[in-house]
């Protein structure tokens, strides 16, 4: 069996080391480069603090896996599990509070904060600036090491990783998948797995299947070094604001993205002012500290906001996209569902992309 | 002092020997040693340190500097502290 996997980044990857490990012959089409799309371009926020059952195992998975993978492929990920802030105004309390039975239901550890005693867990924070919050499980992870590690690991594992090799086409026969067209030749695979984040809808539409994916663009910057004190990954659920300290100390946030028409990854002095304000108002002490550098990087979200997994109509077709901006949470047990979807033709239900043919059945987010 | 620490990177601390080990390790590209390693990604943001980090590539590599290229540039061209951009208009 072959396998061909549209993109390099984390579900890409994880997907064709799971496929791999299993005496795939697997090989790997990227348009770009590593760390290109999103998965070089984030903050690294890891929680299982999520509004999903299914979301919640994946997530508790993904840690575990990362726990585990890190010896393997001899590379360190950096992952800080100081534990993940959600603050929010008073009208957004509600939903945190929903989630957080259903985390605790699911054995999460979280639990309520008043915006004092973040107070004590973050110095210099201002309690005035959110009425309250959760904190739970989860940190920080440097998303460099791990694509570089799992691309190594893919390696080591006979997987080819083919750079600046955009996918031009597919060959299809009697409606089924049985090639990809790649720099004027035509690859004969069994399989197409599409990781290619905000590219997954210009990929399908190639392929002649219907995505209705959005692509979402998000801006992150980062603030010179400071001996570390922000502990948690603080998200503001209602400003969209999200700051954290790296390994090395520099402050890095953003604010959670915006629908785009196309997969665009240019800086706009509009999000460094809204980050500034919706920063400065969470941590005052920011406010004399300079920004070196932003960037931005773009995924993809499915209507209803959830993962999209599974084989499509067209057989050897199979979508792992969707994730939103949850990927580097959820990604690394992606893979492995993907792998299992395509060696034992196994449906994973809950995230099928034929949800979306049939009538309503939209949910939160 | 160790005579063979030459720093690069006085931003990141970064010493030549460091990037020629990144070399080998197969980060032979100017992005993705600037990943690898952290050079050009400091407070100078790679004004005083990205043309050694492109000789150091080029005699390793034997590719001339044209071919490697420089690293994306991204704004602000110097820092901007919070406060001056906090009195910008959020639109």
């Amino acid at each position: 069996m072959k396998v061909a996997v549209i993109g390099s980044g984390i579900t890409g990857l994880s997907t064709a080391h799971n496929l791999a490990k299993q005496g795939v012959e697997v090989v790997i089409f990227e348009k770009k480069t590593y760390l290109y799309g999103a998965s070089g371009r984030n903050s690294g926020g890891i929680t299982t603090m999520m509004d999903r059952k299914e979301l919640i195992e994946l997530a508790k998975r993904s840690i575990k896996i990362y726990d585990d993978i890190q010896g393997e492929f001899s590379f360190n990920f950096l992952f800080r599990k100081d534990g993940y802030l959600k603050v929010a105004d008073g009208f957004d309390m509600g939903r945190l509070e929903k989630e957080c039975r259903l985390q605790r239901s699911m054995g999460v550890k979280v639990r309520e904060i008043d915006p004092f005693e973040i107070r004590e867990i973050v110095p210099g924070f201002n309690p005035e600036s959110v009425d309250g919050g959760f904190i739970g499980e989860g940190g920080v992870i440097f998303p460099w090491p791990v694509i570089w590690g799992y691309v190594e690991g893919c390696r080591k594992l006979g997987v080819e990783i083919m750079r600046n090799s955009e996918v031009k086409g597919f060959e299809v026969e009697n409606g089924e998948l049985k090639g990809v067209k790649v720099k004027d030749e035509t690859i004969k695979v069994d399989f197409v797995i599409n990781a290619s984040g905000a590219w997954s809808v210009l990929i399908s539409k190639l392929a002649g299947v219907e995505l209705r994916n959005r692509i979402i663009k998000e801006e992150i910057c980062v603030i010179e070094s400071l001996k570390p004190f922000i502990d948690p990954y603080i998200l503001n659920i209602s400003t969209g604001v999200y700051i954290s300290q790296s390994a090395r100390g520099e402050v890095v946030g953003g604010v959670v993205g915006r629908e785009a028409t196309e997969p665009d990854t240019s800086s706009t002095l509009d999000f460094l002012i809204g980050y500034a304000k919706g920063a400065a108002e969470m941590i005052p002490l920011l406010k004399g500290l300079s920004v070196l550098r932003q960037w931005a990087g773009v995924y993809d979200a499915s209507p209803d906001g959830l993962p999209v997994v599974g084989e499509t109509e067209l057989k050897g077709f199979v979508q792992a996209n969707g994730l939103g901006r949850r990927g580097m949470s959820l990604a690394p047990a992606i893979g492995e569902i993907v792998a299992k979807i395509v060696l034992k033709g196994k449906e994973y239900d809950e995230f099928s992309p034929s949800r979306f043919q049939f009538p309503e059945r939209t949910t939160e987010n | 002092m160790v005579k063979n620490r030459k720093i690069v990177c006085r931003c990141e601390d970064i010493t030549e020997e460091e990037i020629i080990h990144a070399i080998d390790e197969g980060y032979d590209d100017i992005e993705n040693l600037k990943r690898y390693t952290g050079v050009t990604t400091g407070f100078c943001q790679g004004k005083g340190c990205l043309m050694h980090v492109i000789r150091i590539l080029s005699q390793k590599t034997g590719k001339p500097p044209e071919e490697i290229g420089v690293t994306t540039q991204r704004p602000p061209v110097n820092p901007v502290p919070v406060y001056v951009l906090m009195e910008g208009e959020y639109k």
